[in-house]
């Protein structure tokens, strides 16, 4: 029994014209501890296998069990990132952490004023900590975001396209950050990400779930990756085993490589 | 992992470093950034000189063109004067001084709209919050919403037996509906980004009324009540013509009757500045909750 156990998960939702199936037999066992990425093309239900983890859609059928209890909310065991930051404007920096640790956290005020200010000070920005959302920039909300998942201690984490927006320096920096906190916290939490980014998802990940195209998407294929860490960007791109991964992912996410492939012929 | 650290720190201290020595460049901006406000300013109080002269020569012109009957300015604003040289004597029911009688209109406006907005708020979060609430509640709004509050004033006056609660029972049925309307948009429209992150962290009721509701709300329940106190105010000078309460609109009316039109347009522009001086102070207040995504 592993520390998060998807098992025959299907989840569909009433329509006017029926039954609309987003994703159906969908098994996974998840490691403490495990990085995992889902990566398939728009559409294909990533976001409603992470709800499903993440409490926020009930399974229409089968089941997420997290440490052998089964998930039927969102709980204080799981901190959710959100694609677009969702950090609550009218709040300080701080508040939007200290709300979601004191909301979650059963104890004392100085000590979860604690938490929040270590949180902040892991993605360095204590010194922003009086600043409103509004004034910062793209990178740093998500960090705000990421430290406010972090400081509830949960035992996974779930990050719904998480630097998405970002640009892609800004994104290099992030996902180094990700892999700070997380071995500053002893590598035992589980990370579950959604990613349309191939290199992102091998440089992260331990496994990489490749989804078949919606409706009624299954897994398509898992894909180990046994690169050892902690990696290095640029020393990884050239190992054989990068370039093997990143080929199959290519061919399983897309058909056509080139405007060839489009039947375009160049004439002269 | 420290790599990043250090140079998270080295950058931080270039920014710190960066201000002393720059200190002249940004006294300069600073000078400049003033300089342009007070530019801009005399540009629009300049531009609406424009519009009170314009206005100006156009009354003049009616004024001659009615042969006086239509005073013009001069005559108006040295009634204006004398008027509000004693604004607070009171010689008795129906001669008191205007800043008697605005006192009192404001005090009808203000009871009005206070109690108007205590009904309105609730009843827009429930609408905002329930569908339920709002089917029951939106039909009778948009019923009851253009009918003029005067219409109200028997109902006042069957159930209070008084024009003066009369009077603030109009103001009150006017303060209701933009309130309404505004404060059940606002709480109806609050994103779900908002409500995800209280989900996901398990907010209870009281975090999400005090850290998400009310935040996001309020910059509209302040739209609506600004919109209310306008139309209240717009409301009280023909409430008081009608119940003959003291106050600037029966004022208008007893001017008219005493053939004083100076009186009646020294009060017209009198409840004009009024007015604009509660659409400020929302305004302001409306610009203190905003916050920027």
């Amino acid at each position: 029994m592993s520390y998060l156990e998807i098992k025959d998960l299907e989840i569909s939702f009433p329509t006017p014209k029926g039954k609309y199936v987003a994703v159906r037999d969908i098994n996974l066992s998840i490691e403490k501890g495990e990085i995992i990425s889902i990566i398939g093309h728009s559409g294909c239900g990533k976001s409603t296998i992470m709800n499903a983890i993440g409490g926020m859609t009930i399974p229409t059928g089968g089941s997420v069990e997290l440490a052998g209890k089964k998930i039927k909310g969102p709980g204080p065991d799981r901190g959710i990132v959100f694609q677009n930051y969702s950090l609550l404007p009218w709040l300080t920096v701080y508040q939007n952490i200290f709300q979601a640790v004191d909301a979650v956290m059963d104890c004392s005020k100085k000590e979860k004023q604690e938490i929040v200010t270590n949180n902040l000070s892991m993605v360095s920005l204590l010194q922003h900590k009086d600043k409103l959302p509004g004034q910062l920039s793209g990178g740093m909300k998500q960090r705000v975001a990421i430290a406010r998942a972090f400081a509830i201690n949960p035992g996974v984490l779930l990050l719904d396209e998480p630097f998405g927006a970002l640009d892609a320096l800004t994104k290099g920096t992030m996902q180094l950050e990700l892999l700070k906190l997380w071995n500053l916290s002893g590598r035992d939490k589980t990370i579950v990400m959604i990613t349309h980014d191939i290199e992102e998802a091998i440089f992260l990940s331990d496994r990489i779930v490749v989804l078949n195209n919606g409706p009624a998407s299954t897994i398509r294929e898992i894909e180990h990756v046994h690169l050892p860490r902690p990696r290095n960007k640029i020393e990884i791109v050239k190992m054989p085993e990068y370039l093997e991964i990143r080929d199959r992912l290519l061919h399983l996410l897309t058909d056509k490589f080139s405007v060839e492939d489009m039947g375009v012929v160049y004439k002269k | 992992m420290s790599e990043t650290e250090t140079i998270t720190a080295t950058e931080s201290e270039k920014i710190e470093s960066a201000i002393p020595l720059n200190e002249d460049v940004q006294k300069e901006n600073k000078l400049k950034y003033y300089l342009s406000l007070v530019i801009d300013k005399s540009k629009s109080l300049f531009f609406a000189c424009i519009g009170l002269l314009l206005f100006g020569g156009f009354w003049s012109f009616m004024s001659n063109y009615t042969e006086n009957e239509l005073p013009g300015p001069v005559a108006t604003l040295t009634v204006m004067q004398e008027m509000l040289s004693d604004p607070f004597y009171d010689y008795g029911p129906n001669d008191k001084g205007i800043g008697l009688l605005l006192i009192a209109s404001v005090g009808t406006v203000l009871s009005g709209f206070l109690i108007g907005s205590v009904v309105a708020i609730p009843l827009g979060i429930l609408m905002g919050a329930s569908k339920t609430f709002k089917q029951i509640l939106y039909p009778l709004v948009q019923l009851l919403k253009p009918v003029s509050p005067l219409a109200w004033f028997p109902i006042g006056l069957v159930v209070f037996k008084d024009t003066g609660m009369a009077t603030i029972f109009i103001v009150f049925i006017t303060s209701l509906w933009s309130t309404v309307i505004n404060t059940s948009f606002g709480i109806g429209s609050i994103p779900q980004d908002h409500k995800n992150v209280a989900k996901a962290f398990g907010f209870s009721k009281w975090r999400y009324l005090t850290k998400i509701l009310i935040p996001f709300s309020l910059p509209h329940i302040i739209t609506g009540l600004r919109l209310s106190i306008g139309v209240a105010w717009l409301v009280i000078v023909a409430g008081e013509m009608l119940s003959g309460a003291s106050g600037i609109g029966f004022f208008v009316w007893d001017s008219w009757n005493a053939l004083s039109l100076e009186k009646v347009i020294s009060a017209i522009l009198i409840i004009g500045i009024v007015g604009l001086l509660f659409d400020k102070l929302f305004t302001f207040i409306e610009n203190k909750v905003s916050y920027k995504a």
